[in-house]
């Protein structure tokens, strides 16, 4: 059993996450009305432990789940009110140990039934216009791990780690003509070479495992043998074990899995976001307390 | 399904495949002959100006003053298709408030959770609310259109605030008035929408006393698109017409409208308006605590939701034990990743509608649309397939508008908006005839909001 050691290679190890969210409004909020996807996702080197939810105010909670499988709440307030905050703590038992995966030709990959969506333009991921880089980067590889490591190094190495410079409706494209961006931005970059490539992938959005900080964002592609496998461009590391995230979401593209989304109804425009999360190796009970001091202490951007 | 264009031989209600007139049509037919163009284009111009004098408008810009444009030509339907449709419309409303009962009290299994929990419409603070009379759904609007030989598909259900029904009546009236000649020798089926209102609002007003209930219309203000409605409706009813501002709920949590007279508690709200709360804060809860009647129920919505369209079917087997009357446009719920790949295999030929849309807004009609569209229409249901359903186009009726200046007439499709109510006493009254909209040439999208123009409608007994 491990403790507080960090991830042993042979084992499964257990995290403990809190992940909280607090929005303020200038005027009362007569009904907030939103959909919440910070639940992990039970499979594919994780399990999902049982976790919590508290909101504040408190209210009743829809639970679903959507075409991708994630886990959704729908929470709505009705109660009227000037500051919302939710927050959930849960465990995850993960898997410590890297995958390995054998040779698969472009030709396999290519022809997966889910090609059609998970390889087709979205909101934020229109492949047409990086088919000239595709080409180059995955046009001459040999094998399906070689041309995402090819996509998922450029995009390490040429696109410049900065926040502030984008937001959750800049595209792919522009992102490329930045040169610059946040995890989420590498990630709709990377989906849109593979996909120009023809190569189906997804968007998936987590916490990293071990620090405090804000949601995380990387690659899935499908493997015609393997299934879904990781790739990290923010951080360059490809088929990172399941151990260094805790995964909440799959989508096409982040409009699939934002944290937390929806509509208030208020005669106030302007509302605040602070979100952020804690997540430690081993058992820990988190409580709404933690997420209040947590928040105390966390990023104010606007929402 | 082989798409025939209009022009070359769709389906007629005017005349029949061989270019015979329907029987039907004879009287109305003769009277064009006989009163011929001059005196037509008379009576279609005086129709204008009886429109535009009675402010019978229809607004799609609320800065601009439009009024309804339509064509005093009747549609007849024949007694026969009439007790089809009527029988299949009040199935139809009695299975949908079953549903939404069961939806907010004991619970269902009709539809999936995952469908009605992601709708916009549904309203947890509902659960275990009992509006009086079991009653969600008062007043209920449903979009069909006529496939031939008296079957008539529906196209949606309209619960949030369906308008319209005024349109109905006042189209019937301007072409009585102007064109007595067309009525004569036939039997048209009587309705009367004020007492069947007012019979509705004593039945679900909350202890009304001997006087009967004082009943509202809350409207958005005459610069919303359906004003008229809320005007006639509201001279027909002899109900105030009140905007949010008129509104307060008071200390004893009775709703009050303020009026010339002093403030008088008032026991219905028929209201025309979405967002309760923004326009009168209170409201809502005055509604679950029965000190006003709300019509229709807030939370009746979810039904208004495109997807749940697709469960109606068996909501009819599973709380009325009765298989459905009315045929439904086969839909293809693209969240099931065999009809999505369907959906885009075909494309082409299908009608996209938003989960969320109303009034025309969010339909894209495959057929009847350019290549750009379809490539922007495809990625929205390969990305975002749960916020869309798909629908079979249908081919179907067409019906003739009188053009005065070119002396001719013209052929258009149409669809038909019938107008339900379903009272306390366990009454549902289908109002007979409906509204007929005309799509504009060469479209098929027919609702007022997308500029077409209405046609009388009469039922014959």
């Amino acid at each position: 059993m491990q403790t507080d050691m960090g991830p042993d290679l042979d084992e499964q190890v257990v995290a403990s996450y809190l992940y909280a969210a607090r929005y303020e409004y200038s005027q009362a909020v007569l009904n907030n009305d939103n959909q919440l996807r910070v639940f992990p996702r039970d499979g594919e080197g994780q399990e999902a432990l049982p976790h919590e939810l508290w909101t504040e105010p408190a209210c009743r909670v829809l639970p679903y789940a959507d075409r991708f499988g994630n886990a959704v709440k729908r929470v709505r307030v009705v109660e009227h009110h000037t500051r919302l905050v939710v927050a959930t703590a849960g465990r995850v038992r993960l898997s410590a140990r890297a995958p390995s995966v054998t040779a698969a030709s472009l030709e396999a990959a290519r022809d997966a039934p889910e090609r059609l969506e998970y390889a087709s333009a979205t909101v934020l991921v229109d492949p047409a216009p990086l088919t000239e880089l595709a080409a180059e980067l995955v046009g001459d590889a040999a094998e399906l791990s070689e041309a995402v490591r090819a996509v998922t190094d450029w995009v390490h190495g040429n696109i410049r780690y900065l926040r502030g410079t984008t937001d959750t409706s800049t595209t792919a494209a522009q992102v490329l003509e930045a040169g610059e961006g946040v995890c989420q931005d590498m990630a709709h970059l990377s989906l849109g070479i593979l996909r120009a490539g023809g190569l189906p992938c997804r968007y998936a959005s987590g916490l990293l495992t071990d620090q405090v900080g804000e949601t995380h964002a990387w690659v899935e592609f499908l493997h015609p043998q393997a299934g879904w496998l990781a790739s990290d461009p923010t951080r360059g590391i490809m088929l990172p074990p399941a151990s260094d995230y805790v995964k909440l979401g799959v989508g096409l593209d982040y409009t699939d899995v934002w944290p937390i989304h929806g509509t208030f109804l208020s005669k106030g425009a302007a509302a605040h976001l602070a979100a952020i999360a804690d997540v430690r190796f081993g058992e820990h009970q988190f409580g709404m307390a933690d997420a209040l001091a947590l928040l105390a202490d966390a990023h104010v951007v606007p929402r | 399904m082989v798409m025939r264009t209009i022009g070359e031989g769709g389906l007629s209600e005017w005349r029949d495949d061989h270019g015979r007139l329907h029987p039907h049509y004879a009287g109305v037919a003769s009277a064009l002959e006989q009163l011929g163009p001059e005196v037509l284009a008379e009576r279609w111009q005086a129709g204008r100006r009886q429109v535009a004098r009675d402010g019978f408008t229809f607004y799609l810009d609320p800065r601009e003053y439009r009024t309804t444009p339509i064509d005093m030509l009747p549609r007849v339907i024949p007694a026969e298709h009439w007790a089809r449709i009527s029988a299949g419309v009040a199935q139809r409303l009695r299975a949908i408030n079953q549903f939404v009962g069961a939806l907010y009290g004991d619970g269902q299994d009709v539809v999936p959770n995952d469908v009605v929990y992601s709708c916009d419409y549904y309203l947890p603070e509902a659960e275990g609310f009992r509006p009086p009379r079991d009653v969600w759904v008062h007043i209920y609007g449903i979009d069909l259109v006529h496939m031939g030989d008296g079957q008539y598909y529906i196209l949606e259900d309209n619960l949030r605030v369906p308008s319209g029904i005024t349109y109905q009546m006042k189209t019937v009236e301007i072409a009585a008035r102007q064109l007595p000649e067309f009525a004569e020798g036939y039997n048209i089926a009587p309705y009367d929408v004020r007492q069947t209102y007012l019979d509705l609002f004593r039945s679900v007003a909350p202890d009304a006393g001997p006087d009967g209930p004082v009943a509202v219309i809350l409207t958005d203000g005459k610069f919303g698109s359906a004003f008229f409605e809320h005007r006639y409706l509201s001279d027909l009813l002899g109900a105030p017409l009140v905007e949010g501002s008129d509104l307060y709920v008071g200390h004893d949590g009775r709703v009050y409208a303020r009026t010339v007279d002093g403030d008088v508690a008032v026991d219905v709200v028929y209201r025309r308006i979405q967002d309760l709360e923004i326009f009168v804060p209170g409201l809502r809860d005055a509604y679950f605590n029965g000190k006003v009647t709300l019509i229709n129920s807030v939370g009746a919505e979810v039904s208004d939701d495109k997807l749940v369209f697709l469960w109606v079917p068996e909501m009819i087997r599973r709380y009325l034990g009765e298989e459905p009357i009315l045929e439904q446009a086969p839909s293809h719920n693209l969240l099931d990743p065999e009809e999505r790949r369907y959906a885009h295999e075909h494309l082409e030929q299908l009608v996209i509608k938003s989960r969320r849309g109303y009034g025309g807004i969010g339909v894209y009609v495959m057929p009847d649309l350019g290549e750009e569209t379809h490539a922007q229409v495809r990625a929205l249901i390969l990305s975002k397939p749960d916020e869309f359903i798909a629908q079979e186009t249908l081919d179907f009726s067409t019906h003739v508008v009188y053009d005065e200046e070119a002396e001719q007439l013209e052929p258009r499709y149409v669809d038909l908006r019938v107008f339900a109510v379903q009272d306390g006493e366990g009454r549902v009254t289908v109002f007979p005839g409906g509204l007929t909209r005309v799509a504009r040439a060469g479209s098929r999208v027919t609702n007022n909001s997308s500029g077409g123009l209405c046609k009388p409608t009469w039922v014959l007994t």
